[in-house]
């Protein structure tokens, strides 16, 4: 039986948004298709993981107090990571870990964690404590060519500016900034993003695109995945969307 | 004078608004305190309050513990206004206390309790007197609207620092107890437990927060977890959440309904952990007030959609309120704990009394629902479907209905028995077509 290796960052402080959903649903697509998915999970105080040895590492969101906490900790595997990402590890990055990975956030009272520095952009928190980009958002991005709409959840605080290739475009909601068009961060084998939802939970497409990268850099040979049934996954998409453009008129 | 003023406006307001509101069918509860409050910003000032006023506040249970309070103090024989209904913020603390007043702003009662919202407890009890605080737990909920937990807790904290009367706290939650070393002066710190039960875990199952000591960061040590992240906790470092208890239950017993304190038998409706935590509450407060418990515990119930048992042409029916995970969680336990076979019906919209974002439903576990098939309804219909589904749910024993109608009419399409989960405004839709369906069928 086919399998793949996922490794699960801090997912004791990584957790607030239900963001361990995108497991759930990955886990989902490849059992469905009698593929196995090993989950590995990394906490401060573990031992060392092989980030190489993954197919997939996986952070999420969490709160504020405990982004610093973890900060200490995982900048110690910055040369691992970089290797990894180098070797075509795929990573998904939502909220918290997206920013984790850029240069560094900056809190409202001036406060700077640093960040793993391995892309260039980099992120501030704005003044005024009651301002956030909340709220359903749609973004269109670019998969191998396909066009596909991604919906999910953005709630965040911080302004992710220099980003130099987006996850996708917005067609609703703000994006990297309050009214960007663009939203995330995305190249070959790193998607970084606030989209929660969770972000695979209503995007069976995206999460067949990560799975198909995943089993045809393991196994090296052309997959073509078994589709599967998606009636729930296709009518909740239709039903957003009729709610949503509603919206974008009234705006 | 301007006082007798406002309040003659507001009495005349009140008896238009109860004439128009069963017109309207429309429920009154903020309107009256968001007009007045328009008129005179501090009117909470205003009220001469000569009795204790008792408030509750937590995540979930405020309404439950608020109204159970009310009822063993009553029992006991003295006259309580409260705001029963769950209006919890300035509006509707305003409107319950211009509702219960004489024209010169005199509240005739022996006691107020007050369930209130947790952003609020600062801002009302600024305005008026507070003798007792009982503070029942603090989860995840709705970031979207409230933010982040530890946000509301700093904003109580802060409200505590001056504070000197009763604080009754939840000793097994330690986002609570830490608020007893808010005021190192105040002596009025009392603490309640309650016991290991049958069902508690060593290991943590539901979401929850305060993983690590709110004084040194240190992660917090559990020696079990009854539900969420209450339970028995102790930081390893500097011993935080050994504090010496007020009141301990002992011996929960779910299936009598029972537990014991002190001693003494206690016999109720509860039939779930999270109950028998409020409970504890209300005695701590009998406690308090010299007051008798037994009686009023012995049934209490609030029908309200929190544990509410219907009869549907014979089949039981059982309906809970569950704004958040944990609240869905301690429904889902409810569930499991139940050994008949059942089937459940989950409702969740995504108004902006819900909160908009409904990744929470990640933090519901589904993984180890004991039940033999889900119908999932309400704006959010689909979203529930994909959930419960990706937990390796068998998907052809998942219905998603939009209409709760629908929803409804297939969930008797068979006859066991029957769980409801409805979050905060699909609750009372889902009641109405229930009981309407009841209503309905009864007639053929």
């Amino acid at each position: 039986m086919r399998e793949l290796k996922l490794l699960y960052l801090y997912p004791d402080m990584l957790e607030l948004y239900g963001d361990y959903g995108n497991i759930q649903v990955l886990k989902y697509r490849l059992e469905k298709r009698n593929i196995n998915l090993i989950i590995d999970r990394y906490s401060i105080g573990d031992k060392k993981p092989d980030f190489t040895s993954y197919d997939i590492v996986f952070a999420g969101g969490g709160a504020d107090n405990e982004q610093s906490i973890l900060s200490k900790d995982l900048i110690k595997f910055k040369d691992d990571i970089k290797e990894a990402i180098k070797n075509g590890v795929f990573f998904l990055l939502i909220c918290g870990a997206y920013q984790l990975f850029g240069k560094y956030y900056k809190g409202v009272e001036g406060n700077i964690i640093p960040g793993l520095g391995i892309f260039d952009y980099y992120t501030e928190a704005i003044k005024d404590r009651s301002k956030r980009c909340i709220g359903n958002i749609v973004l269109e991005v670019n998969l191998n060519g396909d066009k596909y709409e991604v919906i999910g959840f953005e709630n965040h605080g911080g302004q992710t500016y220099n980003v130099k290739n987006c996850f996708g475009k917005v067609l609703v909601g703000n994006g990297n900034k309050f009214e960007d068009k663009e939203e995330g961060y995305f190249i070959n084998n790193v998607i970084a993003t606030y989209l929660h939802g969770p972000l695979l939970s209503k995007n069976p497409k995206l999460t067949d695109y990560i799975i198909e990268y995943c089993l045809k850099r393991k196994y090296e040979e052309e997959i073509k995945l078994e589709p599967l049934d998606d009636t729930f996954e296709e009518k909740c998409r239709e039903e957003l969307f009729k709610v949503l453009e509603i919206k974008k008129e009234i705006r | 004078m301007y006082n007798i003023l406002i309040i003659t406006i507001a009495k005349i307001l009140n008896f238009f608004a109860k004439i128009l509101g069963k017109i309207l069918k429309k429920d009154n509860g903020n309107l009256l305190g968001k007009i007045i409050k328009k008129i005179s910003p501090n009117i909470l000032t205003k009220f001469k309050i000569n009795c204790p006023v008792i408030a509750v506040t937590a995540t979930n249970g405020k309404t439950t513990t608020n109204n159970a309070i009310k009822y063993m103090i009553e029992k006991n024989g003295k006259k309580v206004v409260s705001n029963t209904e769950g209006n919890n913020m300035e509006t509707g603390i305003i409107t319950t206390l211009l509702k219960n007043c004489t024209i010169t702003g005199k509240i005739k009662a022996d006691f107020i309790t007050l369930e209130v919202d947790e952003s609020y407890v600062p801002v009302v009890f600024k305005k008026i007197p507070l003798d007792s605080l009982v503070v029942l737990n603090f989860f995840r909920d709705q970031l979207d609207r409230n933010g982040e937990v530890e946000t509301l807790i700093l904003k109580i904290n802060e409200f505590l620092k001056t504070y000197s009367g009763n604080l009754i706290l939840n000793n097994d939650d330690p986002n609570v107890v830490r608020l007893g070393k808010a005021n190192k002066n105040n002596k009025n710190v009392y603490y309640f437990s309650v016991d290991k039960y049958k069902y508690a875990t060593k290991n943590q199952t539901e979401a929850g927060e305060g993983k690590f000591c709110p004084f040194d960061d240190t992660k917090l040590e559990y020696e079990y977890y009854q539900y969420s992240h209450i339970g028995k906790f102790k930081c390893p470092k500097c011993g935080y959440g050994d504090e010496e208890l007020f009141i301990k239950i002992e011996n929960v017993d779910l299936e009598n309904m029972s537990f014991e304190e002190n001693g003494e038998m206690f016999f109720t409706k509860a039939n779930n952990i999270y109950t028998i935590y409020n409970f504890a509450a209300v005695i701590s407060i009998a406690k308090l007030y010299n007051l008798n418990a037994i009686d009023a515990l012995k049934d209490f119930k609030l029908n309200n959609g929190r544990s509410e048992e219907i009869d549907i042409n014979g089949v039981k029916t059982i309906i809970n309120l569950a704004k958040n995970p944990t609240g869905a969680n301690v429904s889902l336990r409810m569930l499991n704990e139940d050994k008949e076979e059942k089937e459940l019906l989950f409702v969740l919209n995504d108004n902006p009394a819900d909160g908009l974002d409904v990744s929470w439903i990640y933090d519901i576990n589904f993984e180890t629902v004991n039940v033999k098939r889900i119908i999932t309804s309400g704006k959010r219909a689909y979203d529930m479907a994909i959930r419960i589904k990706t937990s390796f749910f068998d998907k052809d024993n998942i219905e998603a209905y939009l209409s709760i109608e629908e929803a409804v009419k297939s969930l008797y399409s068979s006859d066991v028995k029957k769980y409801v989960i409805a979050n905060y405004t699909a609750l009372q839709p889902t009641r109405k077509a229930l009981l309407e369906y009841k209503k309905e069928t009864k007639k053929e």
